[in-house]
């Protein structure tokens, strides 16, 4: 099991990295969607089960989708795109620096003996989906709401077209 | 339910409702309401965390467990209200309507955005002082983080998107921070319920999981301590606070730091009571706070900034008195959080008042305003005494409970810093009231005239609560020792 975790940890990162990297935005939202996948695998592994369901559908799968819908009816010129992403090319050693520094982190923990996150029994329980989010994490799905509704609100403001002409 | 059950859901409900109103109905219509409907939304949430603290008093509660809309298992409560968190929803809803007052005069355009991401930023915070859980607590964190990163850019003008956008790289960091330090307690406890974790994490027999919870409590203060703008994490309030409408500062610097920082100082400081680490930690914040902001205010010449420094300062005496671990000095604390709330709002208030009527807020290019502006003088004066911790303002009692609490614990090198550093508070107000309202009045102000309307009323409203809470606080000490907190 943890063989299987530490390999996600890694392709996570890496995907990470690839999705900050990437010139094109439809190139990083594909390699967000794969660290989320990578991030569900983790969870699932740790016996959070609702948890993983919920980040590869929800953040692999369905956000992915909003990301690419939202790119492909953008317009923005791709030289212009170009010229933003120029001066990622001094940073090309960042994704090595990150890799090795996660890496790193990775020994360092096996070495240490760093015992794994021992899930609450509650999200390891399985049982109905609604029970177990209204039981356990009402509190969290009120706050989900709210930022929802604050997200709406941002976008609103800061992205009104009619507004910036 | 009984009645505290349906007052203590409308902490979030109300501005819930309030959103869904201002959404559904006519645009045009909407636009003329809407920040009346904030107004009576911030007297609702001082009313109801007034009742339901004297209901709490009343039936001997330490706190009030409760859950929102249906229960689906009997012993699931997933919000709690304390004596402490009422006054800390008092003071939301207090800062809520002054800001909304200021809106009604300095924002013109985009009142709806203004109404709704004010709602957010009240939930999220009414969401941080109700929740049981470190997660919940981070997840309305957020929520006040976004808000606040949103509002500061609410015209998109080239200082407010700067200004925004240092407060959403540092808030990121912040988050990031406070994720890492969570996800280490919860390996370490496998839950995050207020009720499941406590100092016996730090003495675990493993030195490895000890080492990894002291590092979960490093990352903790840290990420609080950016959120409260403590030195040195302090590099973005400034430049919001400047940036961002008079009436987004108020709120940013008279709630936000607080609930967003200070609250979860209090939190963690709860949790983990009597840690030698962290009380060092809040005091070594507190002090570098205190002095740091104290002189960089001193160096301002722009209004907004010289009151955003004073912030850094006066959040330093707060985690000072927090640093004390004991009883007089939480006291002493959540005084502070009042009394800042109201004399900070002033300068806001004040800032407001003087931008409309002269167009600039730097201090050099004003003078003499007392003969034309005498209402704005006289709460400057109000303010800053109280800023300043002189008898017999508010901030004087505050300040006293916390250098008290200093010295009891015997660290009176502290409680004597902290003294001196009044009068560096003194210091740059004085200089700012000297170059703002005494002197010679320019020509070009020869026809200025006294701010009026809503600003004027909020600033005679601040001015007098200020002067009522200071002359009131020995009643508050004595009801205190009645109930035998003190």
């Amino acid at each position: 099991m943890e063989a299987v975790i530490y390999t996600c940890l890694g392709l996570m990162l890496i995907f990470g990295v690839m999705a900050v990297m990437f010139h094109s935005m439809t190139k990083s939202a594909i390699a967000l969607a794969a660290a989320s996948a990578a991030l569900g695998a983790i969870m699932y592994e740790t016996g959070a089960i609702w948890s993983a369901l919920l980040e590869i559908s929800v953040c692999s799968g369905l956000v992915t989708v909003i990301f690419i819908s939202a790119i492909s009816l953008s317009n923005m010129d791709k030289k212009e795109l170009e010229k933003v992403y120029d001066d990622k090319k001094r940073m090309s050693l960042l994704p090595v620096v990150l890799i090795l520094g996660g890496a790193a982190l990775v020994i360092a923990a096996m070495t240490a003996g760093i015992s794994l996150p021992q899930p609450d029994t509650a999200a390891k329980a399985a049982g109905d989906l609604r029970e177990i989010l209204w039981n356990n994490r009402q509190a969290d799905i009120w706050g989900q709401i709210i930022i929802m509704i604050t997200g709406a609100a941002a976008v609103s403001v800061l992205f009104r077209e009619s507004d910036w002409k | 339910m009984s009645a505290m059950a349906y007052i203590a859901v409308s902490f979030l409900v109300v501005p819930l409702v309030i959103i869904i109103i201002i959404n559904l109905i006519q645009r045009e219509f909407a636009k003329k309401v809407c920040i009346y409907l904030a107004c009576a939304s911030a007297v609702i949430q001082m009313a109801s965390s007034t009742a339901e603290f004297f209901m709490l008093s009343a039936n001997h509660l330490h706190e009030y467990r409760f859950t929102l809309l249906w229960n689906m298992k009997e012993d699931a409560e997933h919000f709690g209200v304390t004596s402490l968190s009422l006054v800390v929803m008092f003071c939301i809803g207090f800062v809520s309507f002054i800001s909304a007052l200021i809106a009604l005069r300095t924002i013109d355009k985009r009142k709806i955005y203004y109404v709704n991401l004010l709602m957010t930023l009240v939930l999220g915070m009414n969401g941080m002082v109700i929740v049981t859980d470190l997660f919940s607590l981070y997840v309305f964190l957020e929520i006040v983080g976004i808000s606040s990163f949103v509002l500061i850019a609410l015209f998109r003008s080239e200082t407010g998107l700067e200004g925004a956008f240092k407060y959403l790289v540092m808030s990121a960091l912040a988050s990031m921070l406070i994720l890492t330090g969570l996800s280490f307690i919860f390996m370490q406890t496998g839950s995050l319920l207020y009720t499941k974790i406590g100092p016996s994490i730090l003495i675990a027999e493993d030195g490895s999981k000890q080492t990894l919870a002291y590092v979960a409590l490093i990352f903790l203060i840290s990420g609080f301590a950016v959120k409260t703008g403590a030195v040195p994490f302090h590099s973005w309030l400034p430049d919001a606070h400047q940036s961002a409408d008079t009436a987004v500062s108020i709120l940013l610097s008279g709630i936000v730091i607080k609930v967003a920082g200070i609250y979860s100082f209090i939190v963690l400081t709860d949790l983990f009571k009597n840690v030698p680490a962290i009380d060092t930690a809040l005091a070594i914040l507190g002090i570098a706070s205190i002095i740091t902001g104290a002189l960089l205010a001193l160096r301002q010449t722009h209004f907004k900034r010289i009151a955003a420094y004073s912030s850094v300062s006066q959040m330093g005496y707060i985690l000072l008195g927090l640093s004390t671990g004991s009883t007089l000095g939480l006291v002493g604390v959540i005084a502070h959080v009042f009394n800042h709330a109201t004399f900070k709002s002033t300068l806001f208030a004040n800032a407001a008042a003087l931008h409309e009527q002269t167009g600039t807020l730097d201090i050099d290019e004003m003078g003499g305003l007392q003969s034309r502006m005498p209402v704005t003088g006289f709460s400057n004066i109000a303010a800053f005494l109280s800023t300043a911790g002189i008898p017999p303002f508010a901030g004087f009692w505050s300040k006293l409970l916390i250098i008290m609490a200093l010295w009891n614990r015997g660290l009176r090198v502290l409680a004597g810093i902290a003294l001196f550093s009044s009068i560096l508070t003194a210091a740059y107000f004085l200089r700012l009231q000297k170059k703002v309202f005494f002197g010679k009045l320019p020509d070009k102000y020869s026809d200025l005239k006294e701010i009026d309307g809503t600003v004027r009323f909020a600033e005679i409203i601040l001015t007098v609560v200020i002067i009522a809470a200071g002359v009131c606080f020995p009643l508050a000490l004595l009801y205190l020792k009645g109930r035998g907190i003190l």
